[in-house]
């Protein structure tokens, strides 16, 4: 949880104060809890038992992360880390093989 | 020439919209009026208005992700349900309408053979009389 508040306290470009740091991991807790409900209600919606990526892109576009203008993959190429987003995006390699396959 | 002729008639249709939706607004306000003895502004009237119209869009939006993301084109009641489900007293609600709707459908079906729009009357119950107002004006 300390890798939490170091995230915070980069993307705030301040130090945070322990209370301060308290109370957002209250809030990733109601956070995540939200969000795993969410997903559970969508997979089941589209009559799955396993969640996909197509539940969390729905989740997004109703949070308003993913719209028109910004889809999810331009959300992936700008924050997360290369190791992940060429696990993400499908990407064609050498020998005419895309990885991942869709 | 065309679009400039496109885009005042979306704005004609906007305008009468809206102001169906305040119509009903009022309405309903004055009934809420009657009950609670307090009086309603009318810029608190207009203020609902909008936001139930804005409101509508919102819902428009969510319905039909909802329903493309179970692969289907047509809305029906379980994405609405969806909709309502973060306040369990008002899932609870829409449930019940719901259901009444759906046997009030059957006893139709058995009365005569006419194919009922569930989705549709659903909709209908939620934005109230909105679209009866339309189809009078």
């Amino acid at each position: 949880l300390s890798h939490y508040g170091k995230l915070f306290s980069f993307l705030a470009k301040m130090p945070l104060e322990k209370a301060a740091l308290e109370m957002v991991e209250k809030c990733l807790d109601k956070y995540f809890r939200h969000l795993y409900n969410d997903l559970e209600v969508f997979a089941a919606h589209a009559g799955r038992k396993t969640v996909q990526l197509e539940d969390l892109e729905l989740l997004m576009r109703r949070q308003g992360l993913v719209t028109e203008q910004v889809s999810l993959h331009v959300l992936v190429e700008r924050y997360l880390p290369l190791e992940y987003r060429q696990l993400l995006i499908p990407c064609a390699s050498s020998g005419n093989a895309v990885f991942p396959t869709q | 020439m065309e679009d400039a002729s496109a885009e005042e008639q979306q704005r004609l249709t906007d305008q009468q919209l809206k102001a169906a939706v305040h119509y009903t607004v009022g309405r309903l306000c004055k009934e809420v009026a009657a009950d609670k003895e307090m009086q309603f502004s009318k810029q608190t009237v207009a203020a609902i208005s909008e936001v139930t119209f804005r409101q509508c869009d919102n819902f428009a939006k969510d319905l039909e992700l909802f329903a493309r993301h179970a692969k289907r084109s047509t809305i029906n009641t379980d994405d609405v349900k969806l909709l309502a489900r973060r306040s369990s007293s008002l899932l609870k609600y829409i449930t019940e309408k719901n259901e009444e709707i759906a046997q009030v459908n059957l006893e139709q079906k058995a009365k005569k053979k006419k194919k009922p729009e569930r989705g549709n009357q659903e909709s209908a119950e939620l934005v109230a009389e909105a679209e009866a107002v339309e189809c009078e004006g």
